[in-house]
């Protein structure tokens, strides 16, 4: 040992000793190293353990749905555009989907035919079918009749996806269940098939799923999820819901006998979901139809009367500027825009609403004036379709362009139609006539006569036209009537080839073509042959 | 681990105090003196003697340290004495061109905006914000390893243009002024010492710190002009005869933009004047201090400066305050407590483009009328802007605290570190500017980091010839960040500049349904958003280093670090690093008059990379991801939270384990000719390993990509410093020269599960071979004039091509043009980079002019291409849509490409094709300074010496640029290869300055 070995002072002791402490304590040992908890996500561990989680799992299902069927205002374009009844200010994307240039170079047409928007709701339906159930156990709020709505309205979710998928693009890959973290690739499976399975699940769903939630139906009765039905009311699918969409896939499938008995039932009970404190189903009279008066306005706000339907409220911070037809149609003076992006024609319009009493469009012959409830400065050039417009808080008009309105699929209008349809195409005109008149009944539109010879189908597609303008059904319902008429005229030109209708639907016309990048990412998916 | 650390500890406690208890008695009188002895000591003549005792530990960067020491000012150091002269702002801007292997991009010249720093290459991808940030090099200010913005603030933004926030470049904290060097560190056993932050390299800042001796301060100031730029104007004359060539060609009954059609319309068809506006010779200036002060065993510094930096357009500016101290002290001979504390405060006046407006609200009005090219008309507008607020602040703060303590042959240093940075923005638009609604957002925003590093080393004299160093060390460092971000829409009026909510919780004696409600009616409609992630990371190393004599060092590191956003089974990662230096003049050349130095190097390291996200950690999750592109953000579902799979951003499994960079590199460094020529030669091979990357999955799963480890990337590459006094003459001609000059290559070398390609977010291929910041186009062969020419059905995406459409290459000859005839070509990363700096000094004049170049980077012209794709662009009314007031006007080199028919479904002006990749390569005179020392002129010299410096310099910044590129500037490029002449140009400035040092 030297000398300055020795040189250890009492000083340096204390204040190394300091040093090491303050090292010591303020470390952290490694196991705290490792416990940092993301508060952004919920893992595997911490969710599938509460109520709460049930419930959050679930509504996401529901979300995922709204988000598949609006963004980029998918709904719109795929229903109202080909063939349809409206015509294009400038957009060229838009141009191209009227025109039936479906695989055109444009980015909302390369989004909106990628339909993995679909199968995330499809697989989150799979994964809340499969993992729900854990939570019973564990959280004993949630019982199992809770969990047995909760996985029917998943199955509801799932099949309503599939007929999307299937209306859009003919034969679609299907997956039954999530498959989770296991990316198979799976070729498009016939149309048939799928629809046979979303059937199957809405039949076996619809036993379980009560009419209202939160109120007194005995199917489920008491509060659901600590909240009553006027709540819940329009925002999550009901019996009547299922019933609906089965009688829409039977429609499509031309299965018109179980079209009619599906659509008979939600007639027949559409008043058990009446009560507990909400507004009820009603037919809807022009002010709640296109003037967002409270109560039963299915667009503007969760009503009962959507049947079939993704609302947007703006009380619930949901207003949003793409996903709603208002950015499509709207313009000055409803809200600061220049021109619409899409218009009806005032020739096409003329030509659609016929009749004088019309409350929807009708022009007064005497003094010239006109009803603006569907079109606004109808004797322009560019007349506005005005029949939707939720602007913000449910205004009709504003300078904020964030619309609320409700992506609406069904309401008791529409599927009285189709029980109309349903029953014609069966030949009981009488039932056909009677739901005609009822769905029309407050549009101040001289009644079908029984004994008209006015061809009843065409009167009722005719309806549904004038009707169901803007809510995403036009080509659809051209698909069903020309499948209905069969009509051997020429419906469309390919590269200059004349068409049938029922040629264009075996060429695979009816279908859109699916995106590019679908194939890249499943090289077994094989490109709708009529867009090859 | 935990154990591993207690007997760490108890090994660290036994160093001090195990010892010093076995003999404890027998020096216990002795020790009595000593203290005395400490105490009466005159420490300024000890440490004269022995400039050791007291010096004052700084970094840790010992190799580094030597080679600075050795090239005095090259090697990959920016020339802090030519830099102090140039009026630049940020970190990024000091060392563009100066430092070999590092790529700057300063895509915009509007003050204190982002900008990147890529060193040696890319270790990822390129096709979004996000990824640039992950590219980032450590950046240390006094060893605190900076902690910058997090981009998982993107997660939130619908365009990625900036981030959300002040989104302030934090890199202009630093005044050049105070700085002592700056340094990159490539070298892989240096960075394998600095561990997991530094995985993308790491600049080492040190500014001039607390010394003593005698008293020393140091007063900069300058003042000068950014000048507007000379600009040809245009107006709707001029666009109406552009786009007749279309309407002539394919649409002659087309009728024009609205805007358009009307040629009695002043403000689209008057005088062409908005450049008076736009456009302005802006003052900027700084003053800076600087005191050096006090005795040996007690000594600080302290910093202050001001500085107004400004944009030559549109009224953009950053001023910037900076306050630093530091302070060294010695208590005892053998323990030194050193202190610095850095903070800065940035201002950010920022543009009031419509774009970045629009990115920022997310919400695009019509835009059927753009901005009249009118001064008269933009006046009315700019009246408008004026009822603004735009607040940008953003406050840093970080420092140390550092102890070191000699005992015996043991050093031991404990220091703690923290960084806090501070974002705070209001910004609000009148509703004259929004079509009708008044806007505002609120920010709040911080990052910070705390960390604490100890350090004992010790060295072992074997004998005279063979010496070890071991050290060991440990570090604790965890971040936090945060944000708290509300966007509102919609106010009462325009006057009511504050979004809040009724804070009562009863109106008339009942409950108010109105209570803390954001949604209430008659107030602003508001979105709010907070986030917030935690991440840890501990490390312990060991080093020992071997050296013989001078001639030959052999060293060896092993450390193991745990990162809190691993997964849990691969948090903890053992990484090694080794490094032999070899003295080839003292072994082989000894006697060699002509060579005075040679040095060869080698180098090999593996450094772990954190993740930024702590997704990763998470594993299989759930998020609430309900929105779609064009509205990402959209909560949940009936007013309650929703949360599924992360089906939009992409599947997260397990067995995702960390990834890592390996390098080599081999310098040989030689000076010559008395030292007078100084050359250094790097190659470096890097393997950035294990990468994640999203990957392609079947859609039909609700996902489009699933994260996966295994993404190598290799950067390989040459640097060359060249450093030379070509002519030296006392008190004649004095011209001394350093150029740098580096070549990169870099390669995609795997994709996880061993596939070759993949199509990356549909818009981008990865191969193998190839480059990652590669780009996928459809080549452009010219225009189909008739429909004749086509080749008989050649389809484009199954739409049959026409006459007026573009001829693409049909590569794979199936006579369907499709994502398969895509080839990946151009490269958004320069080849080369460099810089050439030269200082020329006659009598007490010295001339400094600075070169910087980059070569064989690409640009997409997207400016060009929505000029020609007029009728899209219009038509869309989206982000891309827009046209700012600057794009009236026309560009000397533009180039002319064909005209096709605009209308076409095939969309002939798209950017996806080499129609519009063009050669970003630039030669830019950066800066030429002039200078004039007064102090050595006799004036000074009489006045008795106390003035040590006296100097007026004049500087001239950004003086020229070499380019074919056809835009303003090659580099205004987005960080994606995108041009799209949307960002303000990087002006010319001029500005005297002063220094004086008493």
């Amino acid at each position: 040992m030297n000398y300055s070995n020795n040189k250890i002072s009492i000083y340096r002791s204390v204040i190394l000793a300091l040093i090491f402490i303050v090292v010591g304590v303020n470390n952290f040992s490694c196991k705290k190293i490792e416990n940092v908890q993301s508060i952004r996500l919920a893992t595997e561990e911490t969710n599938w353990k509460t109520l709460e989680d049930a419930r959050a799992n679930l509504l996401s299902v529901y979300g995922l749905m709204r988000s598949a069927t609006v963004s980029d205002n998918t709904h719109w374009l795929m229903g109202d555009l080909r063939q349809g009844d409206f015509q294009i200010t400038n957009r060229a994307d838009l141009k191209s989907i009227v025109t039936g240039q479906l695989n055109a170079q444009y980015p909302v047409i390369n989004r909106i035919t990628n339909w993995r928007r679909f199968y995330a709701v499809v697989n989150a339906a799979s994964l809340f079918i499969e993992r729900s159930k854990q939570i019973i156990p564990l959280d004993s709020r949630y019982t199992q009749i809770n969990n047995n709505v909760d996985i029917a309205q998943a199955r509801i979710l799932r099949a309503f996806a599939y007929f999307y998928l299937v209306r859009i693009w003919g034969d679609v890959p299907l997956l039954i269940s999530s498959h989770d973290g296991d990316f198979i690739k799976l070729p498009r499976t016939s149309k048939e098939k799928v629809l046979q399975f979303a059937t199957a699940e809405l039949l076996t769903a619809a036993q379980v799923i009560p009419f209202k939630y939160g109120g007194d139906d005995p199917i489920l009765p008491g509060l659901y999820y600590g909240a009553g039905w006027a709540s819940w009311n329009g925002n999550i699918f009901t019996r009547l819901s299922a019933y609906i969409i089965l009688a829409h896939i039977a429609a499509w499938q031309g299965n018109y006998l179980d079209a009619a008995t599906y659509s008979k039932f939600v007639l027949d009970n559409y008043t058990k979901s009446n009560g507990s404190g909400s507004n009820g189903i009603v037919y809807l009279d022009m002010d709640a139809l296109t003037e967002n008066v409270n109560y039963y306005s299915p667009f503007a706000f969760k009503r009962a009367t959507v049947l079939v339907g993704f609302p947007f409220e703006a009380g619930n911070g949901l207003s949003t500027a793409n996903g709603h037809i208002e950015q499509l149609t709207l313009a000055s003076p409803f809200i600061p825009k220049a021109q619409p992006e899409m218009f009806v024609p005032k020739d096409s319009i003329l030509k659609i609403f016929t009749d004088p009493y019309d409350l929807r469009f009708s022009v007064n012959p005497a003094n010239g004036l006109y009803r603006t409830n569907y079109f606004y400065n109808f004797t322009s050039e560019q007349p506005i379709f005005n029949k939707i417009k939720v602007i913000y808080t449910a205004q009709t008009s504003g300078n904020l362009t964030l619309f609320s309105s409700t992506m609406l699929f069904s309401r008791i209008e529409e599927i009285t139609l189709l029980r109309a349809e349903a029953c014609a195409v069966l030949g009981q005109r009488d039932e056909a006539v009677s739901a005609l008149n009822k769905a029309a009944n407050l549009r101040g539109t001289t009644p079908f006569d029984i004994n008209s010879s006015t061809d009843l189908i065409d009167a009722i597609f005719q309806e549904r036209r004038r009707e169901l303008m803007g809510e995403g059904w036009r080509w659809y319902d051209i698909v069903r009537y020309n499948r209905i008429k069969n009509a051997s005229g020429i419906f469309i030109r390919k590269n200059g080839t004349p068409l049938t209708f029922k040629q264009f639907e075996n060429a695979g016309g009816v279908y859109w073509p699916v995106s590019q990048d679908v194939i890249n990412a499943n090289p077994s998916i094989v490109q709708n042959p009529y867009w090859q | 681990m935990v154990k591993i650390y207690t007997s760490f500890c108890i090994a660290l406690f036994l160093s001090v105090f195990g010892s010093q208890f076995l003999f404890a008695y027998g020096i216990s009188i002795a020790r009595m003196n000593e203290k005395y002895l400490v105490l009466q000591q005159d420490t300024t003549l000890k440490s004269k003697k022995d400039p050791s005792t007291f010096s004052v530990k700084t970094d840790t960067i010992g190799q580094m340290v030597r080679a600075l020491q050795k090239f005095k000012t090259i090697r990959d150091t920016v020339n802090i004495h030519s830099a102090s002269r140039v009026p630049n702002l940020s970190l990024q801007q000091i060392i563009k061109g100066n430092l070999a292997g590092v790529y700057v991009q300063e895509p915009n010249g509007e003050p204190g905006t982002e900008q990147s720093i890529i060193v040696q290459g890319a270790s990822g991808l390129l096709f979004n914000k996000k990824d640039i940030y992950a590219l980032q090099p450590a950046v240390y200010l006094n060893g605190v390893p900076l902690v910058a913005d997090n981009p998982f603030a993107f997660d939130i933004q619908k365009y990625d243009y900036n981030r959300i926030g002040p989104a302030t470049n934090l890199l202009s904290q630093i005044d050049i002024n105070n700085i002592q060097s700056i340094t990159v560190i490539k070298d892989p056993f240096e960075l394998a010492k600095l561990g997991p932050n530094a995985a993308n390299g790491a600049i080492y800042i040190t500014t001039k710190n607390a010394r003593g001796g005698i008293r020393d301060i140091s007063l900069n100031t300058y003042f000068g002009y950014v000048t507007a730029p000379q600009v040809n104007t245009v107006n709707g004359v001029y666009e109406n005869n552009f786009r007749n060539q279309f309407y002539k060609k394919f649409n002659p009954t087309g009728s024009p933009a609205s805007y358009l059609r009307d040629s009695t319309n002043v403000a689209y068809f008057g005088p062409s004047n908005w450049t008076d506006l736009y456009y302005q010779n802006t003052p900027t200036f700084s003053a800076d201090l600087g005191i050096t002060g006090g005795t040996e065993r007690a000594n600080f510094r302290f910093f202050g400066s001001g500085t107004k930096n400004a944009g030559n357009a549109d009224d953009t500016g950053l001023n910037r305050y900076n306050l630093f101290f530091g302070i060294n002290m010695a208590p005892f001979k053998w323990l030194t407590v050193s202190s610095t504390v850095n903070t800065a405060r940035l201002d950010r006046t920022r543009n009031k483009s419509l774009r970045d407006r629009f990115a920022e609200t997310r919400y695009i009005p019509d835009l059927s009328s753009p901005l009249s090219p009118n001064a008269s008309s933009y006046a009315a507008y700019l009246t408008e802007n004026d009822r603004n607020v735009d607040n940008n602040r953003s406050t840093v703060l970080n420092g140390n605290l550092s102890l070191t303590a000699k005992v015996n042959k043991f050093v031991i240093t404990t220091s703690g570190l923290f960084n806090y940075n501070e974002g705070i923005r209001d910004y609000f638009i009148p509703s004259t500017l929004l079509a009708g609604i008044s806007y505002i957002s609120n920010y709040f925003g911080y990052s910070q980091r705390v960390s604490i590093n100890n350090t004992v080393s010790y060295k072992y004299d074997i004998n005279k010839n063979h010496v070890v160093h071991f050290e060991l060390g440990q570090s604790l460092q965890g971040d936090t960040y945060k944000y708290n971000y509300a966007r509102a829409y919609n106010g009462p009026n325009d006057y009511v500049k504050l979004s809040f909510v009724d804070g009562n919780p009863t109106k008339d004696g009942a409950d108010n349904p109105d209570y803390l409600n954001v949604l209430a009616k008659n107030q602003f409609y508001v979105f709010r958003y907070i986030d917030k992630e935690r991440n840890n990371l501990m490390s312990f190393y060991g080093s020992a280093k071997y050296s013989y004599k001078t001639l030959l060092t052999l060293s060896a590191l092993l450390r193991r670090d745990g990162v809190s956003n691993g997964q849990p089974d691969s948090r903890w990662v053992t990484t090694p690093a080794f490094n032999a230096n070899f003295n080839l003049k003292e072994q082989f050349l000894n006697g060699n008059k002509a060579i005075n130095a040679l040095h060869l190097s080698a180098s090999w390291g593996r450094t772990l990379r954190v993740f930024q996200d702590d997704r990763f950690a998470a594993g299989p999750q759930y998020r609430s991801e309900n929105g779609w592109e064009e509205e990402p953000t959209i909560p949940g579902y009936g007013g309650l939270l929703g949360i599924n799979r992360p089906y939009n951003s992409g599947f997260i499994g397990y067995n995702i384990s960390l990834p890592f960079a390996d390098r080599t590199s081999v310098a040989l460094d030689a000076s010559f000719l008395n030292n007078r020529l100084n050359t250094a030669i790097t190659v470096y091979n890097r393997n950035d390993k294990n990468s994640v990357i999203g990957l392609p999955v079947p859609v039909e799963t609700g996902y489009s990509t699933e994260y996966k480890s295994g993404m190598d990337i290799n950067n390989k590459g040459i640097e060359l410093l060249v450093n030379g006094s070509v002519i030296q003459k006392n008190n004649g001609l004095n011209w001394n020269t350093g150029l740098n000059l580096s070549y990169n290559q870099n390669k995609l070398s795997a994709l996880p599960t061993g596939i070759n390609e993949l199509i990356y977010q549909n818009d981008n291929k990865l191969e193998v071979g190839k480059s990652v910041g590669s780009y996928w186009l459809y080549t452009n062969e010219g225009i189909y004039n008739s429909d004749a020419e086509v080749p008989t059905g050649r389809t484009f995406n199954g739409i049959p091509l026409k006459a007026g459409d573009p001829k693409w290459v049909d590569y794979n000859n199936d006579n369907k043009i499709d994502s398969k005839d895509k080839v990946l070509t151009g490269d958004r990363l320069p080849k080369f980079v460099g810089g050439w700096n030269n200082t020329l000094i006659y009598k007490n004049f010295d001339l400094n002019f600075n070169f910087i170049f980059a070569a064989g980077q690409k640009a997409i012209n997207q400016y060009e291409a929505t000029r020609y794709g007029f009728v899209n662009r219009e038509a869309g009314n989206d982000i891309n849509s827009v046209k700012e007031v600057s794009s009236w006007q026309s560009f000397d080199n533009e180039k002319n490409y064909p005209i096709y028919n605009p209308w076409s479904p095939v969309d002939p002006y798209r950017t996806d094709q080499d129609l519009f990749l063009e050669s970003a390569s630039y030669v830019k005179l950066r800066s030429v300074t002039l200078g004039y020392d007064f102090s050595k002129t006799s004036l000074f010299k009489k006045s008795g010496g106390k003035i040590r410096r006296a100097y007026v310099y004049a500087t001239a910044l950004n003086v020229f640029t070499l380019t074919d590129f056809s835009g303003v500037d090659p580099e205004l490029i987005n960080y994606n290869g995108i041009y799209d002449g949307a960002n303000i140009t990087i002006p010319r400035t001029f500005v005297l300055g002063f220094k004086l040092d008493l």
